[in-house]
């Protein structure tokens, strides 16, 4: 990731462009079953650092339109809800892993000819 | 000591959401919380220290409710805001207006003072004020919140025309307000009387027997201008069509005001007798005839050709 001087300066754009992505990144890893906090965690993990308060309401709202599924996992000491990327899901995370791999050759190519 | 604060922190979160939501949210919210206090005293925080920092970052409750049951955090978001500020302009450019007219005349048929009718109409029009845009404002607030459509599409055809200038709201308004003060100057005259004689006593200046006929008239014509007035701020310019209708509105009060003028019915004979008995001589009667006469109908034709000469020059640049 490319951190420079001009972070806080550019925040607010920073943001909006990588507002999506959560999404993205959110679906392709709960491929394998995972439940919030490591998520958010594995999310940091990998690149893409959220806020819990942005992350939790943003699965249940992908659970409601079908395309996270859901189970209570109570072999453990704390009961925590593991979520699971749905058909749907992986269809909709493959097409905006394309999407963003076609902005990325997009942006490449508006910089070729310098 | 207080309760702790992951519990008031769920409480608080919870309590605006949808029953159905409510138990699976703090039990997901509950394990959530404990799995990044738990990360923090791993580090070697302490508990009380890891929550406080946990909670604070997850932020305030009220925001984080919202998204779960997402909802919006705006009173009128970008999808009614634009529908709810054309209505809201529109409808106080035109409602309190009417209003205060109203109310003047209403107090000056019950015998007020000028300065109770002013008081009470400045009164009534801020109310009215008041009352548009909190009725408007509630109804687009719930219209975000059901998400109704409001049926209410943007097209080309909806492009403003180019505005003349001396067509907008200002112009409206001022000429609203004239005919408001000149109807009410009428019935004031009717009712209380301009002209004060010798003894204090007022005597009305238009001749009372033109009550009610043709003063009803009057106001009727009142009223006809005021709706040109407005149908010229709507179409946003002066169109032929309106510019002949002026005229014709302007020829017949011009008339009507030359015959009652030529019959000697327009000024009330008792305000004649009383400038008569002031030392106003017949000659200068026959004068203040023709200067009025004179008045009126520079008022109209000016008034006649001007809207006129704005259609033209509307047309010209269309």
């Amino acid at each position: 990731m490319v951190m420079n001087m001009n972070t806080t300066e550019f925040d607010g754009h920073l943001q909006e462009l990588r507002r999506g992505t959560i999404v993205l990144a959110s679906l392709q890893l709960l491929r394998t079953p995972g439940y919030g906090y490591g998520l958010l965690e594995q999310l940091a993990a990998s690149g893409f650092p959220t806020d819990a308060n942005t992350l939790y309401p943003l699965l249940r709202r992908l659970e409601k339109q079908g395309f996270l599924e859901s189970e209570w996992n109570t072999d453990e000491a704390r009961p925590r809800k593991f979520y699971r990327t749905s058909e749907a899901g992986v269809r909709l995370a493959t097409t905006l892993t394309e999407e963003v791999a076609a902005i990325a050759a997009a942006t490449a190519a508006l910089t070729d000819g310098e | 000591m207080t309760a702790a604060l992951t519990p008031r922190y769920i409480d608080a979160t919870v309590r605006s959401l949808p029953p159905q939501l409510q138990a699976e949210v703090r039990d997901e919210l509950t394990a959530s919380i404990a799995d990044a206090v738990d990360a923090r005293t791993d580090q070697g925080e302490s508990r009380e220290q890891a929550e406080r920092a946990v909670l604070t970052e997850l932020g305030d409750p009220s925001i984080l409710a919202a998204g779960y049951a997402d909802r919006p955090l705006h009173l009128i978001g970008p999808r009614y805001y634009l529908t709810w500020w054309r209505l809201l302009k529109v409808l106080v450019s035109i409602v309190p207006a009417f209003a205060f007219a109203g109310v003047v005349i209403a107090q000056a048929l019950t015998g007020a003072t000028i300065g109770q009718m002013i008081g009470e109409g400045i009164a009534i029009a801020l109310s009215v004020i008041v009352h548009i845009a909190f009725w408007t404002t509630l109804v687009f607030f719930v219209l975000e919140r059901t998400g109704a459509d409001t049926g209410v599409r943007w097209s080309v055809d909806q492009l403003p025309e180019e505005r003349e200038p001396g067509t907008g709201r200002a112009d409206l308004i001022a000429s609203l307000i004239m005919l408001a003060i000149f109807a009410g100057a009428l019935l004031w005259d009717r009712f209380r009387g301009f002209a004060f004689q010798a003894d204090g006593q007022a005597v009305p200046v238009v001749n009372p027997e033109l009550w009610p006929w043709g003063m009803g008239v009057i106001l009727a014509l009142l009223v006809a201008e005021a709706a040109l007035a407005i149908a010229v701020f709507v179409r946003g310019r002066w169109t032929f069509p309106l510019a002949w209708a002026n005229i014709a509105l302007a020829a017949v009060v011009l008339s009507l005001a030359l015959t009652a003028l030529a019959r000697g019915e327009l000024f009330n004979p008792e305000f004649v007798d009383m400038l008569a008995g002031n030392g106003v001589d017949s000659d200068a009667r026959t004068v203040l005839a023709v200067l009025t006469g004179l008045g009126v109908a520079g008022v109209c034709i000016a008034d006649g050709v001007d809207g006129w000469r704005k259609a033209r020059r509307a047309e010209l640049a269309g």
